[in-house]
């Protein structure tokens, strides 16, 4: 009776690959899309506080003014603009700009670097 | 003088013998100035351990053999130079397929999405008593694209197939779909766009443009899929 056959281990991937420009810009893109959801979630129960509830708008300003709730509005700022920046990349390239090899790793360093740059100001401006 | 040595940690896994993989360290002389890491490769093979597992065939970057993940991004051993390499050089199978033995990977499935794309001519019309021929400028079409050696190091580096592999056609066969698409002599364009309009097995490419970074034929595998999604654009129209 031959042995039962073994079931072949994957190749080590995420782990082990290294980060490139573009695949960060990328990551990035998903992540702050994710955090401008947060961002955008929050802002519409602001609004409703704004137009309904005097406590709630009394408590979700100071939370605002938390440490939690700056990092929360630098975390959404930045991602404003790095989702901009970047979305602006995409555009371009579904468009047939920017395709060539080095200008596509040139974009993605500078999308990043932009937000990098929407980062520090956020951070200063808060 | 001190002999030059290159480190390497590299992949084993024996399904015999090993039940998990690990890495292994060997130190190997620099033989010569310019010498490739399949040179490095080679002598491990025949003069330290004869066990190391590794396809590789041509030697020069043409039969696409000896793809594999070398400190962290894919490329071909054989026309990979060792100088410059951070030490030890870390080198594990393309990633995200099921390893055989060491550096050998099963690419069944590769293959098996690079057939789905039909890479061939289909043209109905009779065959001409010579050959179909195309202007210089229909053939400059093709450059970019012809050239794909199917070494696995694209559709390997992309962590969109690592994920969904089994539904998105990856980087290579999709530019192998853009290159008979683009083909003046083919006249299947409706029937190869139907099959690759699919949430999955063209739209699951998110633009991470690993394949166009690890690409060693300098190939745009990002462009060729943007190509396609544009054509399919078009035709909506």
């Amino acid at each position: 009776m031959s042995p039962p056959e073994r079931k072949m281990p994957l190749s080590p991937r995420l782990a082990v690959y290294r980060w490139r420009a573009p695949m960060v810009a990328s990551l990035a893109h998903r992540v702050s899309g994710l955090i401008l959801i947060l961002f955008i979630l929050f802002f519409l129960c602001f609004l409703h506080a704004v137009n309904t509830e005097g406590m709630l708008f009394t408590q979700l300003q100071e939370w605002m003014h938390s440490t939690v709730g700056q990092l929360f509005l630098w975390l959404g700022g930045a991602s404003l603009m790095y989702h901009w920046c970047n979305g602006l990349r995409f555009v371009l390239l579904d468009a047939g700009m920017g395709e060539q090899r080095q200008s596509m790793r040139t974009s993605a360093r500078l999308a990043l670097a932009a937000g990098a740059v929407a980062l520090l100001l956020m951070g200063v401006w808060l | 003088m001190n002999e030059q040595v290159i480190q390497l940690d590299i992949y084993r896994y024996n399904p015999e013998k090993d039940d998990e993989p690990r890495m292994q360290h060997y130190e190997v002389p620099l033989s010569k100035k310019g010498m490739k890491l399949l040179d490095a490769l080679n002598h491990i093979k025949w003069h330290i351990d004869g066990t190391l597992t590794f396809r590789r065939s041509c030697g020069e970057g043409v039969c696409g053999s000896d793809g594999m993940n070398i400190n962290g991004v894919n490329g071909l051993a054989c026309i990979t130079p060792v100088e410059g390499l951070k030490q030890p050089v870390q080198i594990r199978p393309l990633p995200g397929m099921p390893v055989i033995r060491d550096l050998v990977v099963d690419t069944t499935h590769f293959f098996d999405q690079y057939r789905s794309v039909k890479p061939w001519l289909q043209n109905a019309r009779p065959s001409p008593e010579q050959e179909r021929l195309q202007s210089p400028a229909e053939r400059a079409e093709l450059d970019g694209m012809y050239e794909c050696i199917l070494c696995g190091c694209c559709t390997a580096s992309c962590p969109s197939w690592w994920w969904n592999g089994n539904r998105f056609l990856g980087p290579a066969a999709l530019l192998q779909a853009d290159r008979w698409l683009k083909d003046s002599r083919d006249e299947a364009d409706n029937e190869r766009l139907d099959q690759l309009e699919d949430s999955f097995r063209l739209y699951r490419c998110h633009q991470i443009m690993n394949c166009m970074d690890a690409c060693p034929k300098e190939l745009n595998p990002t462009k060729a899929i943007n190509d396609i999604r544009r054509r399919l654009l078009l035709r909506r129209r």
